[in-house]
């Protein structure tokens, strides 16, 4: 039986979407172009310190992002089948791992086209394993499959509750000195100082935009369905050190700002209740996350996934610098201090609950969910629900249960505002 | 006269029922200090005149440890984690915790809400080798970590005394090389169970008291005859080789076990502690000098060389990849080990190593299928 669904006349995307999709074309342009003019290009883990490369003018391109984009068009499920098939990959290590270590195969092939965006294969990697230890396994693999070298800066991980130790500081400032000295030689290219605090300072003017852009969403109701941020996270990931990103943030918080004056918002349903969600996005179910959530009018108005690219530091101060890297990854630090700054996080922006992805990919995020979600509850006393999903594995998801859990969470968070309105 | 049986027998005791050695050091008014696997700078906790003593869960389906331990962590740390939480480890004044992975990342939260009664000292190695910056954060690292244990001791560490350490642990260290030579010769008595039960009693016991015990079992082993092994041989690699009825297997299949690469056994042996400044330098160029294993960042790991040269040098037909349930970083390396085995003709078997469960069937077959192959 065939049926013709009527179309909804698609909303036109805002000028600041339109903008990222340009920026985001022209690096990866970028890198074909230096590419085909025989020039090194690189891939980077995402918080990587892409100060260096950004003011050597090497064009840089990001794993973790592209098999993001290439999850949610729905294109990653054969490359995935490829790296547990041919490649033997278990199919436990992380879903943009999978994915990547075959799409770096695939692309040997100059007549592969099928994933999008299609990335230039790499000459170099740039790995910190401030995001986790797998990052460390899976650049590894790609160094050793594709014989290429990598660029290492280990940021550790704060297993503590304390501030990290000056010594860490210094054995990343160490690192990163070693790393700039090393690229020149690789490179060919004189490292310009001067441009380097010009692109520091860039960074720091993006990072502090995007937050000053998250904290509008403290408003009741939210002027921004927190989903739309996921579609800003390129511009920190990809292009931190960049002028075109503090264009795309200023566009971008005018179109916020009209929203409030307006009295309207990006949330396509009534705001009835908000939650801070707790995880990457299972990017093969946007849709159906977006949708289920719309239906019972829940705002995920936070989340600290796209927060994680904040990367704060004085610039000029390479230890700062260090310091930054090291501790601004929401897994680089331990699942109390993760908790704590989520309950606050959850108490600023008013939030009635917790949805949190048990990403099948990611341990260290599901570890900070099952150890953590206790002192969410006790510090905020909202209530919290699991759901099991994966970030690119599209095997995982199960409608059903997300449809169920974000009900279940509902009736609770309907209950507790009855209470509390008497 | 103790014979070879008796000395195998008393390690056995202790590698099945490590609580055992724990009373027995607890009774004799020894402090005793939880080390997780691998890598642990046990020579600071011997320095200190306490005991370190290995945590590596064991076969067990755990129940409460699901609280916090997502299903897909790895079945070692979720055994102990089971154990912790259970009160399997009470006694122990302090767990030291290497940060060398995802799941202990992980586990180290999970451990301070579930575990209160065993404080946690973690602490992370640095992966970045190559800088002299390396060796100067872990010898500071492990200072940090000598500082917490000197409070639990009630002491300072001297600088000679962890020089007494070191040398206590190169000399097992030796013991333990040797004895995995010479069992080789006598593979009729040394079977795939005893040379694991050699080497992980090791974790439970002091250093030097289980040189000692090694050395006799040496020169026992010397002074029989060298037998001539008509069966297959093979070489072990991964985090564990257990349990035991899965070594058992090997056996009843005619299958000796001629070397190892696993982090329970010949890993954590095979790189001596180097004479360098000052005595945490030594130990932290100990870390810097280790290679092919895959909680170690290396560029072009030779973990696959190292397999194939193994199974060259000892004349093994087979490779065995004893692959940890849920340990992402051997199963980033297992394509790797896989054609590192096939490139040099040399056939491979993946077995699944799950603490969580008695059932070898699938591992029964698997074995009885490569015996016939090889
Ligand atoms: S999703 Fe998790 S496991 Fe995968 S690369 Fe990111 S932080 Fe690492
Ligand atoms: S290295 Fe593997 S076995 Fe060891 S703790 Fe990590 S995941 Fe578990």
């Amino acid at each position: 039986m065939t049926e013709t669904v009527a179309q909804k006349p698609k909303r036109p995307l805002p000028k600041s979407r339109v903008m990222v999709a340009a920026q985001t074309a022209k690096v990866y342009q970028d890198a074909w172009d230096a590419k085909a003019r025989g020039e090194k290009i690189g891939w980077s883990t995402a918080i990587f310190p892409q100060e260096i490369c950004e003011t050597m003018g090497i064009p840089v391109l990001y794993p973790e992002n592209n098999a993001a984009a290439i999850s949610a068009k729905h294109l990653g499920d054969d490359l995935i089948a490829y790296a547990e098939g041919q490649m033997r990959y278990p199919m436990n290590i992380c879903s943009y791992a999978r994915l990547n270590l075959a799409l770096a195969e695939k692309i040997q092939d100059p007549a592969y086209n099928t994933a999008d965006p299609l990335l230039p294969s790499p000459d170099f990697v740039l790995l910190a394993n401030n995001s986790c230890t797998q990052l460390m396994k899976w650049y590894e693999q790609l160094s050793h499959n594709l014989n290429i070298p990598i660029f290492f800066v280990d940021c550790l991980f704060n297993y503590d509750e304390e501030k990290p130790a000056a010594y860490k500081v210094t054995y990343i400032r160490k690192q990163i000195e070693s790393y700039i000295a090393e690229m020149e030689k690789f490179s060919g290219k004189k490292f310009d100082w001067d441009k380097f605090l010009e692109v520091q300072k860039r960074s720091q003017i993006n990072s502090k935009l995007f937050d000053d852009i998250i904290q509008l969403n403290t408003r009741v109701p939210a002027p921004v369905n927190g989903f739309d941020f996921f579609n800003y996270m390129s511009c920190l990931v990809l292009c931190r050190g960049k002028e075109s990103t503090t264009e795309i943030f200023k566009q971008l918080k005018l179109e916020i700002e009209e929203h409030i004056a307006n009295g309207t918002t990006s949330f396509p349903a009534k705001e009835e209740y908000r939650v801070h969600w707790e995880g990457i996005a299972c990017w093969p179910n946007l849709g159906h996350n977006l949708k289920t959530l719309k239906n019972y009018g829940v705002n995920a108005v936070i989340n600290g996934y796209v927060t994680a690219w904040n990367i704060v530091y004085e610039p000029g101060n390479l230890d700062s610098m260090a310091y930054a890297y090291a501790t601004s990854s929401t897994n680089s630090l331990t699942t109390e201090t993760i908790m704590n700054m989520r309950s606050d996080t959850i108490k600023k922006f008013d939030c009635d609950g917790m949805l949190c992805h048990v990403n099948r990919s990611c341990k260290m995020m599901t570890f900070h969910i099952f150890v953590g979600r206790n002192i969410v509850e006790e510090k905020t006393g909202v209530p919290c629900s699991n759901f099991d999903g994966d970030q690119s594995d599209s095997r995982v998801y199960s409608e059903a249960q997300f449809e169920t859990r974000v009900q279940g969470l509902v009736e609770i968070m309907k209950e507790n505002k009855e209470a509390k309105n008497g | 006269m103790v014979n070879l049986d008796s000395l195998f027998n008393e390690l056995d005791t202790i590698a099945v029922n490590p609580r055992i050695a724990l009373d027995k050091y607890l009774v004799s008014g020894k402090k005793v200090i939880g080390c997780f696997p691998i890598y642990t700078p046990e020579e600071l906790v011997h320095a200190a005149g306490m005991i370190p003593m290995g945590l590596w869960g064991g076969q067990t389906t755990p129940s409460v440890a699901g609280q916090y331990a997502p299903i897909f962590t790895c079945s070692l740390l979720r055994s102990c984690l089971e154990f912790g939480m259970l009160g399997k480890y009470q006694g122990i004044s302090a767990a030291l915790m290497p940060m060398l992975c995802d799941t202990y990342r992980g586990v180290s939260g999970a451990w301070r809400v579930g575990v209160k009664d065993i404080p946690l000292i973690a602490f992370i190695h640095p992966q970045n080798r190559k800088l002299a910056a390396s060796r100067e954060f872990l010898a500071a690292e492990y200072g940090a970590v000598k500082t917490k244990l000197e409070a639990i001791a009630g002491h300072v560490i001297s600088d000679a005394a962890i020089k007494n350490s070191i040398g206590v642990y190169n000399a097992h260290q030796a013991a333990i090389r040797e004895f995995c030579e010479v069992a080789n010769d006598h593979l009729d008595v040394v079977t795939p169970k005893i040379r694991h039960t050699v080497m992980k009693s090791s974790h439970f016991m002091e250093k030097g008291a289980h040189t000692a015990i090694v050395s006799q079992i040496i020169d026992k082993l010397k002074q029989l005859p060298i037998h001539q092994w008509k069966g297959k041989k093979v070489i072990l690699t991964g985090i564990t080789g257990e349990p035991d009825d899965l070594l058992d297997l090997f056996a009843e299949n005619k299958i000796a076990v001629v070397g190892d690469d696993l982090a329970q056994e010949s890993r954590q042996f095979r790189t001596d502690i180097p004479k360098c400044g000052g005595p945490l330098e030594s130990l932290a160029q100990q870390w810097l000098d280790r290679t092919a294993c895959s909680t170690v960042h290396e560029v072009n790991s030779s973990r696959g060389k190292l397999i194939v040269d193994l199974a060259r040098k000892y004349g093994a037909q087979g490779i065995a990849i004893c692959l940890m349930k849920f340990c992402d970083v051997e199963e980033y390396e297992y394509p790797m080990l896989v054609k590192a085995a096939e490139d040099a003709g040399i056939p491979s078997l993946s077995l699944e190593i799950d603490q969580s469960t008695m059932n070898n069937e699938q591992s029964r077959t698997k074995i009885q299928s490569f015996a016939e192959m090889i």
